[in-house]
């Protein structure tokens, strides 16, 4: 019997070791169908391809992408967090209302910030404590995050009256007068996330334990922590997206964030993270949400009505879990049959 | 033997690519007995057996019913012939009735509705036979182990099989609901129906069948009354080679670090105040049966349950570990029973898992280095020799190189203490041998090693004394000659001591 294995098993490994060097990254499936995407849209409409429009649209990327690269972390632990909206609207009219108040701007964005990651330690403690997943405790979040916030700003805008500090010219320029501060702040965050997930002790925990939680624990991972550190991550990237909204728009509305949830979810999705846990892509995230925002736009640019951006984006969802899922079939089959080959 | 055998099985052959599952199988089962077939995981029983409930289709090879040429399309063609296969596994739907459990699919109808009472109608007399006397309307999850075993076991009899397939039946059961389970078995037998009964416990082939069919690599090797083998006979049918030869000797000691774990009155879950000490350089025994309270003992020691009372003194002259994390940082290690479920992250990468515990259990830098990752890869993929790529998904491999992933992600990290929690289970004879030489390794380096087993032999040939677990009591310990399979069986079936060197028969044996 190890004989056989012996013989079967050999010549098997060689190729995968060969293999990894030059592996796609897996995310070229959701790049190539971006890029597709955009050249279809400018062959039509050649204006769309203009570069002040592009960072437009990467600039109106940003709010939600961010919460989309702090979303990766929670899909690849095997949890979901619906609250991040109303995280994002709180800790925008919190940090609203305390330059309102007079403080500097900057120390409030800060405040924010770390406001934000107030929240989500609300979220982690409770869903740690009672052992409940994070999309329960989150439900429930969601409304007391949204009610709080309607209590302190009274169902009305928070504008900072004096908005002649530096925060709020610098988060809303545009480098060389065509790339938005707040879009290369996004992009910076994707890049450092990118790297936390892949290449930090935190990042492999989150994966392990979206992997297996039993085996986790087993191999003396400390969960709790690491879903507590994971749901505190999102509150402050929530934090971060609501005070660069602050400063990116000199306002925020009352019910600002109340639809990004399923956006952000779906933005995810669409990049590649399974909802199974153990893996997520931030590239893959950022690309999902630009896809997003193509597609709306682009309905613009046909003349179609905006009505309609809704439906597609929904349709779009369908199509990319569809492919995903006739991937994965197909790999799982291939890995079917290799085992039955590799066993008894 | 001028019976008709009612199941006669000639030249099966099947192959999974190139892998050869039944190479030559034999088989031929007479009418009322209860025919044993035997052998070590990889021998082609659970193949043999897939093939006769028709879930796997032979390569080349003749199945005979009654004298009859069939092959099977189907699950359901061979249920038409009168082939009922019980599971290994339960297939229960623990939330639903018994009734309804046991009308899955085939609920009687009466005036379009489901008809509850017909169904008692119907199985109420089957149930008496098969003495399981429950509230049949009650979910199935309130049950005992041993009476879903029976519900499972009526669901297959009310089709009214012929030949009946009991795929290690009791591998759930206590002893005494394996009693229960056998003297059914028993009635059925006299009652005229065949069963063909796979089994790894050989005690239990032997108290209860008539005769046995020993398989290894995909063919059957000897077949003979029960009378006329005996156990060491047929181990070695099954292995091939002598016994001695798979448990390798104890190696010198490589480490002068002199430890002791101390645990006094130790209680928790099912283990009520437990006292015995284990030093380094020796293997301990725990042996006990499914319940015993053996596992509650080793999760406690590795800080995953909380204990009740008593004391624990680790080498470190710490008491018990305060969580997972706590035991993994202070080089306490378990290897858990159940590998898929509690050992791996299947969808993961061998390189993943192997730094399970050296990056995700124990402080250190913050960043994870995947060139480091890589390192240590390709140490325990050359150190357990585990047939595998770095990069290769831990699903696909054998289960015996699955568990050597496990255990390869502690020896990372030098553990002190070893908690082994049934390492061998389901593994093929070679990768046994190789943990087992493991396992000698570890001992020889200055480790703790608390070695708990489903399987006797490897107990007896490994361990330098043997702890035995009775319904949660350490009643006592068999050292040197008295570890003997009877006498560490019969501790671990009666909570007795065997008194004398005269020994009683096999617990089994007698009673019926």
């Amino acid at each position: 019997m190890t004989g056989i294995d012996n013989d079967q098993l050999q010549p098997a490994t060689a190729p995968t070791e060969a293999k990894r060097g030059w592996r796609m990254p897996e995310e070229i499936g959701v790049i190539v169908a971006l890029v597709a995407m955009m050249v279809v849209i400018g062959i039509a409409r050649p204006r769309f391809l203009n570069p002040i429009n592009l960072f437009s649209l990467l600039g109106n990327t940003t709010f939600l992408g961010m919460l989309a690269v702090g979303m990766v972390f929670l899909l690849a632990i095997r949890e979901i967090d619906l609250s991040v909206g109303w995280m994002f609207n709180f800790s925008a009219v919190f940090a609203a209302l305390l330059m309102v108040a007079g403080i500097d701007p900057w120390l409030a964005a800060f405040a924010g910030v770390l406001f934000g990651a107030g929240l989500g330690f609300l979220n982690g403690i409770i869903a740690i404590t009672l052992r409940l997943p994070a999309i329960i405790v989150t439900l429930g979040t969601y409304s007391m995050f949204q009610g709080l916030s309607l209590v302190v700003n009274k169902g009305r805008a928070i504008v900072p009256a004096d908005q002649s500090s530096s925060f709020f010219s610098v988060i809303s320029q545009k480098l060389f007068g065509l790339v938005p501060v707040a879009a290369l702040v996004f992009i910076a965050l994707a890049i450092v996330m990118h790297l936390v997930l892949h290449r930090t002790r935190f990042g492999y925990r989150v994966q392990a334990v979206g992997s297996n939680p039993e085996a986790a624990e087993h191999a003396g991972i400390p969960t709790a922590w690491v879903k507590l550190q994971t749901l505190v991550l999102m509150g402050a990237i929530c934090g971060l997206s609501g005070v660069m909204y602050v400063g990116f728009r000199g306002a925020i509305d009352p019910n600002e964030g109340g639809d990004f949830v399923l956006v952000v979810i779906a933005a995810v999705i669409i990049g590649g993270t399974p909802l199974s846990g153990g893996h997520g892509t931030i590239i893959g995230a950022v690309v999902g949400m630009m896809i997003i925002q193509v597609i709306s736009s682009g309905l613009i640019f046909f003349g179609i009505d905006a009505t309609w951006s809704t439906f597609v984006t929904g349709a779009v969802i369908v199509l990319a879990v569809s492919l995903d899922r006739l991937i994965k079939f197909q790999r799982a089959r291939r890995a079917e049959r290799s085992r039955e080959t590799l066993r008894r | 033997m001028t019976v008709q055998p009612i199941l006669l099985v000639r030249n099966l052959a099947k192959r999974y690519g190139g892998v050869v599952a039944l190479d030559d199988m034999n088989l031929a089962v007479e009418a009322g007995t209860i025919h044993a077939v035997v052998g070590e995981n990889g021998a082609g029983k659970s193949t043999l057996m897939k093939v006769l409930a028709g879930v796997v289709r032979p390569d080349a090879g003749v199945v005979e019913l009654d004298g009859k040429i069939v092959s099977f399309s189907g699950t359901n063609a061979a249920r038409e012939h009168g082939i009922g296969m019980v599971y290994q596994e339960l297939s229960l739907f623990p939330e639903r009735s018994v009734l309804a459990n046991l009308f899955v699919n085939r609920e009687p109808v009466r005036r379009g509705l489901v008809s509850l009472t017909e169904m008692e109608a119907r199985s109420s007399d089957l149930l008496r036979q098969l003495g399981l006397d429950v509230d049949v309307r009650a979910p199935v999850s309130r049950l005992s182990i041993g009476e879903r075993q029976l519900v499972e076991l009526a669901r297959v009899m009310l089709e009214r099989p012929r030949l009946l397939i009991l795929d290690e039946p009791n591998s759930a059961l206590n002893s005494r609901e394996t009693e229960r389970l056998f003297g059914v078995l028993r009635r059925l037998r006299a009652g005229g129906i065949t069963m063909l009964y796979v089994s790894h416990r050989l005690e239990e082939v032997f108290s209860i069948c008539d005769r046995i069919t020993i398989t290894r690599n995909g063919r059957d090797v000897r077949t003979d009354d029960t009378s006329t083998l005996t156990i060491p006979a047929v181990i070695e049918g099954m292995i091939g080679r002598q016994r001695e030869d798979l448990f390798p000797p104890p190696l010198p000691q490589t480490s002068d670090t002199q430890s002791q774990l101390t645990v006094s009155n130790l209680s928790g879950g099912r283990l009520d105040s437990a006292s015995f000490t284990a030093r380094s350089g020796e293997i301990v025994g725990l042996a006990g049966l499914e319940g015993s309270g053996v596992s509650e003992l080793l999760d406690m020691l590795f800080g995953m349950r909380k204990s009740r009372g008593g004391e624990v003194r680790f080498p470190d002259g710490q008491g018990l570990p305060r969580s997972a994390t706590d035991a993994a940082r202070r080089r306490v290690c378990l290897v858990p029973s159940d590998r898929r479920r509690d050992g791996l992250m299947l969808d993961k990468s061998i390189l993943f898992n192997l730094s399970n515990v050296a990056v995700g259990a124990r402080r250190g830098s913050p960043l994870y280095s995947a060139r480091t990752a890589l390192e240590r890869a390709r140490r325990q993929i050359d150190a357990l020799r585990i047939k595998g790529a770095p990069s290769a998904p831990a699903n696909s491999l054998s289960g015996g190189n699955q568990q050597k992933i496990v255990i390869g992600k502690w020896l990372e990290i030098g553990p002190q203490v070893f908690l082994l929690d049934d390492p061998t289970r389901g593994v093929d004879v070679g990768a046994k041998r190789e943990i087992y030489s493991l396992i000698r390794r570890m001992s020889a380096g200055g480790g703790i090693v608390l070695f708990s087993s489903t399987e006797l032999p490897e107990l007896i040939g490994l361990c330098d004394r043997i702890l035995v677990v009775y319904q949660g009591r350490l009643i006592g310990e068999a050292t040197g000659s008295q570890m003997s399979e009877h006498t560490v069986l019969h501790m671990m079936n009666t909570g007795e001591l065997l008194a004398g060197p005269q020994q009683t028969p096999s617990p089994h044996g007698t009673a019926a």
